[in-house]
């Protein structure tokens, strides 16, 4: 059957979509700290996994925080005093501002796997006791062992400041449909 | 080759809602037609529409080739001059491509001939990859068409087979005009094929696409943007006010810039230039040609702007009579002009085939029947079934 694709195949595609509807997202382990000296003091981690997830999250948060032109708009998202200077400049010279790194997270360390990513973690004024990634996924709020969201653990990706929008649109909105 | 009328599935507003398609109370599946189907045998299909689809492709390669180096030839399709050397890295670093569709005329007799390539953002991608193919499984369980029918239909696979070979790395963005829903729902299919394939995704419109301090693009969240795979023409970026960061820009699309070349109906002419006599090409110029001129003056010809899409702003004059002459808003546009061979009529319907090619495979078959000689957006789509 030369043209003929497996059945299995439509079958995914029906299931993917009904997995993504119907069924709550699957969790996984992580362990989530306020800083390096709670770490520490967890039972479950070795001073050495702390201070190299700690590292690996710090090293990640200039880059995957997000950024603002202004420090008033950042400290509207996530506080007052809850901001900081970015080490980036614009290209106007100013400065862009990014909030504070509010703790970080790490994989499950269970079976001595100390090599699991890392990544920073912050709190904003919208769930001000709650952790949320540099993606703004909310991970809640227990520190130490806990279960968060699988697409929560994706890796972050780093975030620019926007200087301007909406310069792709006009002929679509000309012309109607894109495709043919 | 034949229109066999059949019977439509019992619960076709079930169906429709099962795939988020529009069914409307005594009208039906829009844009879908089950009461018939269009049979083929083996042969025809391999001989006459994958052979010469894939044999196309490679002739287009070749125009790519020498187009890329000839700003004259750049220039008559309206690529904007600063677009040249980037359409020239992107084909010279082996960008790859993911899909098209070549819609072509052919009548089940003589060879299918080329009438435009869609190689930048073809649609109708789902009723090709997975609707049409449910309704075969499902029509041959209700006998409604015989036991052994196959389909030239591998559509899904090969999408999910060749995206991750595109070397993306990281989150790749999807966007389209989020006003259009069938653009959003040819993308939501994209995006399906994608995440099969393990490729992280996420869907922005157009117009939210932003730009940072350092050229780079980036999405409502402020992250950069590194690959997008863009249902929206290559032309009209181009065009628009942040088409000049596109060269700097750092990102990776889908379509790859190049493909700007075959997007375009100066393609024909140039096809015709380069491969002229070839049986699956009509003959095609650039109106401003001197040949041009001698091809109008025999009094049948095909006059199509360069950049329409959806069968806009067409004319077919046959034996110095306008036959066809369809409406849009192209007519501003730089035209070519084309030999003319007449969609084959069944039953007062014009079949329009496109056969689908992915990583340049020809993979798989589409058919849009309208009620004349120029298929519009209001066109139905048939399904088919090859048994010998």
């Amino acid at each position: 059957m030369k043209f003929r694709k497996s059945v299995s195949t439509i079958l995914m595609v029906s299931v993917s979509v009904l997995a993504l509807t119907a069924c709550e997202e699957p969790k996984v382990d992580a362990s989530i700290f306020k800083n390096l000296e709670q770490c520490k003091g967890d039972p479950l981690t070795t001073s050495g996994q702390c201070e190299n997830n700690f590292k690996e999250a710090r090293s990640q948060h200039a880059a995957v925080a997000p950024k603002y032109s202004t420090a008033e708009d950042c400290q509207a998202d996530f506080g007052a005093d809850k901001c900081e200077v970015a080490p980036y400049k614009s290209s106007s010279g100013g400065s862009i501002f990014m909030p504070l790194m509010a703790g970080y997270m790490m994989g499950s360390l269970l079976g001595g796997r100390g090599s699991m990513m890392s990544q920073p973690l912050y709190r904003s004024t919208k769930s001000p006791t709650s952790f949320s990634t540099a993606e703004n996924r909310n991970v809640g709020s227990k520190t130490g062992r806990t279960k968060v969201a699988s697409s929560a653990t994706s890796r972050p990706t780093f975030k620019s400041s926007t200087r301007s929008r909406g310069g792709f649109g006009s002929s679509g909105r000309r012309f109607g449909s894109s495709a043919t | 080759m034949q229109r066999i009328i059949t019977t439509e599935r019992p619960n076709l507003a079930g169906v429709a809602a099962e795939h988020e398609l529009e069914y409307i109370e005594g009208r039906g599946i829009i844009g879908w037609d089950e009461s018939a189907y269009y049979q083929f045998t083996q042969r025809q299909i391999e001989e006459d529409i994958q052979g010469p689809s894939e044999e196309i492709e490679e002739m287009c390669f070749q125009v790519v080739d020498r187009a890329v180096s000839n700003e004259e030839v750049l220039g008559r399709l309206g690529i904007p001059e600063f677009f040249w050397d980037y359409i020239a890295d992107s084909w010279r670093k082996g960008e790859r491509n993911l899909y098209g569709r070549m819609d072509l005329s052919y009548n089940g007799k003589g060879p299918a001939k080329l009438l435009e390539y869609n190689a930048d953002t073809p649609t109708t991608l789902y009723e090709s990859a997975v609707f049409q193919w449910e309704w075969l499984e499902q029509a041959m369980k209700l006998k409604l068409i015989p036991e052994g029918c196959d389909q030239l239909n591998s559509l899904h696979e090969s999408m999910v087979q060749t995206l991750p070979q595109l070397g993306i790395e990281g989150l790749s963005h999807f966007a389209c005009n989020q006003d259009i829903e069938d653009d959003k729902g040819t993308l939501a299919y994209l995006e399906e094929c994608a995440q099969e394939a393990g490729v992280e995704t996420c869907f922005l419109g157009m117009e939210d696409i932003g730009v940072d301090d350092q050229g780079c693009f980036t999405d409502l969240d402020n992250r950069v943007i590194t690959t997008l795979v863009k249902l929206y023409p290559w032309e009209w970026i181009m065009a628009e006010e942040f088409g000049r960061q596109i060269p700097s820009s750092g990102v990776k699309f889908i379509e790859p810039p190049w493909k700007a070349i075959l997007s375009n109906k100066g393609l024909l002419a140039l096809l015709w230039g380069m491969f002229e006599g070839h049986p699956n090409l009509l003959p095609a110029f650039f109106e401003d040609d001197s040949a041009a001129a001698e091809f109008i003056n025999t009094g049948t010809y095909v006059r199509k702007p360069m950049l329409s899409r959806q069968g806009a702003n067409i004319e077919i004059v046959h034996e110095d009579k306008t036959l066809e002459h369809s409406d849009g808003p192209y007519g501003n546009e730089a035209h070519i002009i084309q030999g003319f061979q007449p969609l084959p009529e069944f039953n007062g319907g014009y079949p329009l085939l496109g056969c689908w090619l992915v990583a340049s495979k020809a993979v798989g078959l589409c058919i849009r029947e309208d009620r004349t000689l120029v298929t519009s957006k209001d066109a139905c789509f048939i399904p088919h079934v090859v048994l010998d």
